[in-house]
């Protein structure tokens, strides 16, 4: 496991589908913000 | 709540795309509220431990990042098990309210739940605030 709780959440950058559009998302756009980050495994899957 | 949610997969923008249109959008009026990440190749669930080489998937993992981009909490579910909300709103309303107050939240807290203070969950007293009947 690379994380821990306690420790810095490591930083990413991708591109994402945001209200219809294609955009670049950086977990650093929201610094002094709280983040829930989830993973799932494909789309047309449950969440 | 102030929080934003962001969700990966290893999908491509453009299957993120076709899943809003078909699916997503049936059951959530103008689809996901929130951005939806091209995980390609797994490189950021690599990062946060949850991304199967074997499959080439990500696996179910929910992380809580507060203001300072510190881990606060995380969760990693089998593929075949979906998730429950209230209980990751439940951490998220607990962790803010420790930051904000720094009273400690006891097993079972909700918002209106008794919490305690940082002395006192160390002393041995805890029975004294906190019944049984709180964790349920």
């Amino acid at each position: 496991m690379s994380v821990k709780v306690g420790k810095k959440a490591p930083e990413f950058t991708a591109d994402a589908l945001d209200q219809g559009q294609t955009r670049k998302v950086s977990l650093a756009d929201y610094r002094g913000r709280w983040v829930m980050l989830f993973f799932y495994p494909a789309d047309f899957s449950t969440v | 709540m102030g929080t934003e949610v962001l969700a990966v997969s290893v999908d491509s923008v453009d299957t993120h795309k076709g899943w809003q249109e078909k699916e997503l959008s049936q059951m959530v009026r103008g689809g996901a509220l929130f951005p939806m990440l091209s995980d390609s190749g797994g490189r950021i669930g690599a990062l946060y431990g949850v991304y199967d080489s074997d499959k080439g998937l990500d696996q179910r993992g929910r992380f809580l990042i507060d203001p300072m981009r510190i881990i606060q909490s995380m969760e990693i579910v089998a593929d075949p098990v979906g998730r429950d909300i209230s209980e990751a709103l439940r951490q998220l309303r607990a962790l803010q309210h420790q930051q904000a107050t720094g009273d400690y939240m006891p097993c079972g807290w909700e918002p209106g739940k008794p919490t305690l203070s940082k002395e006192q969950s160390q002393s041995g007293d805890i029975w004294k605030e906190w019944k049984t009947r709180h964790a349920f």
